[in-house]
């Protein structure tokens, strides 16, 4: 099984925001950087299927700045086979444009499966994955969170409002993959070793400038502070007359 | 009860778990290195960094390791700081200072003895003069020399805590790391990975403050100090200030009372980035007190409160020092396969705060005695013969008794310190005797002052310290079975992080919260390694 794995280096979930002067853009100082979460899922599931075929190869896609090779070294510590690093100052606001490279990029192989996360959590775009369908002209599933895949032919499911659907798709398909599917794991230490030594291709690209540009950014609005009513059982009905009259959730 | 000694609540080392014979069941993957070293922090990287460089000017190739309990560099390290940085040009003879990851040079200091609302400034002392040093976040400094390391070559192994040293005989042959995964009773979860054993010729333990092996090692081959290891605890809040500040601060007096020896650091990393922090020996004698609450109590000083107004805390974390200076050294920091770097060795000077120059020097001679070792077999006490004839243990030797002369208090203390200061470490001849500092007795006394504490609470501390560690990890944290309330009371004050809890029903202990400071392991219930990535995610600490 040939599966390529598209990743992309995010800032941690735990980071603390700040907008950076510009007002359009983060400010990275103090920022740690990791694999988007969703990405791990898809690494995990790529390196799951190579096992249960015993053949293939998993290679690791990213685009983004030079430090991007970091995160996948950490996609060639969990047991990827080989990396290559799109290039770029910056990713592009415009998914199109990064589907557009990644999907170029991948022309020049051929592959059975191409995984993408569901989403990035720094943009919550969803788009990069389903662009790339579209311009490799192949089937694609979105939001996978269970797979099945006989010979030439997948079913996935996917978690919508209330249920679950079923989808049947043939292969080659692009997934863009939930969390659900799998519980990824931690690179070992051999593998980490080994990942030192694993090829990673560093291919400088040129984002086009696309047609949509970030405006600015803004913080969610500050929560306003609780409020303590009272103690025991006398303050409920004051709590209650609060709840009807001044939050309205009554 | 009105006083009690904490060492007789305090478990022993468990010596026979901490050190096994290497080959020993349990292991999953085993790995052979050249050099293994334990813990990324400005010791253990030195190392690292210079063992390469040596290879690499030889053309030859030396398979070393180094193992961090964080899940990512830096993430556990914390000081001050205001760093010295002759070690730095010394491992980096091609670089400017403009090129080391310092924020800024310290141009303007100054010293205050603080009442409860006032403040007097005192005469820099000599020892503490910073002139021509950084300001500089030692998690920036370690991610710098982390990534200096593995561009030569040097693999580091982030994740991965150091469990058990292992030996053959009396020799050192590598380390075995601790369990991931496993659940509150220990045992393994689907997830679970067993423990590694990574052996090589040469052990080095840099596993900084109160090191775990280090102390199980010199405790197990009879290494002696002329006297026992004393230790101090600092807290330290980084802030984003409305006010820029434009000099180091050191202050002296309040908060602290006066038989308890330390002081404050006010080191602004930006104009507007402020590191704050306050610093207690744990020879303290109230066993109400708290430094946590004392660093609260101390932002309330209007020297503070005009500086903080309108601005953020926006990291918090805390760690212990070794303070004991030349006289609780180990008599020797070698041995067969083994080397001793670092905090984790006590190389720290306490009169000019200075700890992470000392710690670099000390891993770059241990890389030079490693690989003639490993070249010609010479035996590694050279580490020893290098450190002692250079300048880290002169000057450890010139403030010997200064540290030392405070445990009398903070008036007397300072007076002999000054002596000391004017004779150059001459007076007043021999040597101060210390003891441990579980061994200090504490005053019980029933108020407990820890309730009305202003400031951010210790939850909400430990929030900032970025712990997110697994609420289902077993407990790491080895307590005496029979606890009396004092005790356990004094343990909750201790902990900055609020591991520990006094209730009627014993003493409760809360271990996800431990960011990994290790006075616990000093006074109270031993510390042992966690999974990887476990404890404090440090960004600018």
């Amino acid at each position: 099984m040939k599966i390529a794995c598209c990743i992309k280096r995010v800032p941690d979930s735990e980071t603390r925001v700040k907008i950076a002067a510009d007002g359009k853009s983060l400010d990275e100082a103090g920022v740690k950087f990791v694999m988007n979460p969703y990405d791990e899922f898809a690494v995990e599931e790529a390196l799951r299927r190579k096992e249960k075929a015993g053949t293939g190869e998993v290679v690791v896609i990213c685009l983004g700045p030079a430090a991007g090779q970091e995160t996948i070294r950490t996609a060639l510590a969990m047991g990827a086979d080989r990396g290559v690093l799109l290039q770029t100052e910056k990713t592009p606001a415009d998914s199109f444009e990064t589907a557009r490279l990644i999907a170029a990029e991948l022309k020049s192989g051929t592959w059975d499966l191409i995984l993408f996360g569901r989403m990035a959590i720094d943009d919550y775009n969803h788009q990069v994955g389903v662009i790339v369908a579209e311009l490799l002209g192949l089937p694609c599933v979105s939001a996978v969170s269970h797979l099945d895949i006989e010979g030439l032919k997948g079913i996935a499911e996917r978690e919508i409002e209330g249920g679950i659907e079923v989808v049947e798709f043939p292969l080659p398909a692009v997934l863009t993959v939930d969390k659900g599917l799998n519980e990824p794991r931690y690179p070992a230490l051999k593998g980490i070793m080994a990942a030192k030594k694993k090829p990673l291709e560093v291919k400088a690209v040129r984002p086009g400038a696309g047609t949509i540009e970030i405006a600015a950014l803004t913080p969610p609005p500050e929560r306003k502070e609780g409020k303590i009513v009272g103690e025991g059982a006398g303050a409920v009905a004051e709590l209650v007359r609060l709840l009807r009259e001044e939050a309205k959730v009554l | 009860m009105d006083s009690f000694v904490p060492a007789q609540y305090q478990p022993r080392l468990p010596l026979d778990q901490l050190i096994i014979e290497a080959g020993s069941d349990g292991a999953g993957d085993t790995m052979e290195l050249d050099v293994v070293i334990v813990g990324a922090g400005p010791a253990g990287l030195s190392c690292a960094i210079e063992l390469a460089k040596l290879a690499r000017a030889d053309g030859s190739e030396l398979n070393v390791g180094v193992l961090e309990k964080a899940e990512a560099l830096g993430e556990h390290s914390l000081s001050g700081a205001v760093v010295n940085p002759r070690a730095m040009r010394e491992l980096f003879p091609d670089l400017q200072d403009s090129d080391f990851p310092f924020r800024r040079p310290v141009d303007k200091e100054a010293v205050y003895l603080l009442t409860r609302s006032g403040k007097l400034r005192l005469p820099t002392p000599p020892t503490m003069h910073n002139r021509r040093y950084y300001i500089a976040s030692l998690c920036e400094i370690v991610r710098w020399l982390g990534a200096k390391a593995e561009a030569l070559g040097v693999t580091i192994f982030t994740g991965f805590p150091a469990a058990q040293l292992l030996v053959r005989g009396p020799a050192v042959a590598g380390v075995r790391t601790a369990a991931a995964g496993l659940d509150r009773d220990g045992k393994p979860t689907p997830g679970a990975s067993a423990p590694n054993d990574l052996t090589a010729k040469v052990t080095a333990l840099a596993g900084g403050t109160r090191g775990l092996l280090a102390q199980a090692w010199c405790e197990r081959q009879h290494v002696p100090s002329e006297n026992p290891q004393i230790f101090a605890l600092g807290v330290k809040e980084l802030w984003e200030t409305k006010q820029p500040l434009d000099r180091v601060i050191h202050t002296l007096g309040w908060p602290l009372p006066r038989d308890a020896f330390g002081g404050s650091f006010i080191y602004p990393l930006e104009p507007n980035l402020v590191a704050l922090g306050l610093v207690v020996g744990l020879d303290y004698r109230d066993a109400n007190l708290d430094v946590h609450g004392l660093l609260q109590r101390f932002k309330q000083h209007p020297l503070l409160r005009s500086l903080l107004a309108g601005g953020e805390m926006v990291e918090w974390g805390a760690k212990t020092i070794p303070e004991g200076g030349f006289y609780a050294l180990p008599e020797r920091r070698s041995g067969e396969g083994i080397v001793i770097l670092g905090d984790a060795a006590g190389f720290v000077d306490v009169p000019s705060l200075k700890g992470i120059h000392y710690a670099m020097q000390s891993g770059i001679y241990a890389a030079r005695a490693i690989y003639q070792h490993l070249n010609t077999g010479a035996a590694l006490a050279e580490y020893d013969r290098l450190v002692n004839a250079s300048y880290v243990v002169s000057d450890l030797y010139r403030t010997r008794n200064m540290r030392l002369a405070f445990r009398d208090g903070f008036y007397l203390g300072g007076f002999q310190a000054a002596l000391m200061t004017l004779t150059g470490g001459r007076f007043p001849g021999g040597k101060y005797r210390m003891h441990a500092d579980a061994e200090v007795p504490r005053r019980s006394s029933p108020n407990s002052a820890g309730a009305t504490t202003p400031g951010i609470s210790k939850v909400d501390a430990v929030f900032k310290s970025g712990n997110a560690t697994r609420d289902t990890v077993p407990s790491h944290l080895i307590a005496g079975s029979d606890v009396p309330l004092e005790v356990a009371r004094f343990y909750a004050h201790m902990c900055p992080a609020g591991v520990y809890e006094a209730t009627e029903s014993g003493l409760r202990i809360n271990a996800p919260n431990c960011v990994d400071c290790k006075a616990t392991d000093v006074l109270g219930p031993r510390w042992t390694p966690r999974e990887g990535g476990s404890g404090p995610r440090y960004k600018r600490m």
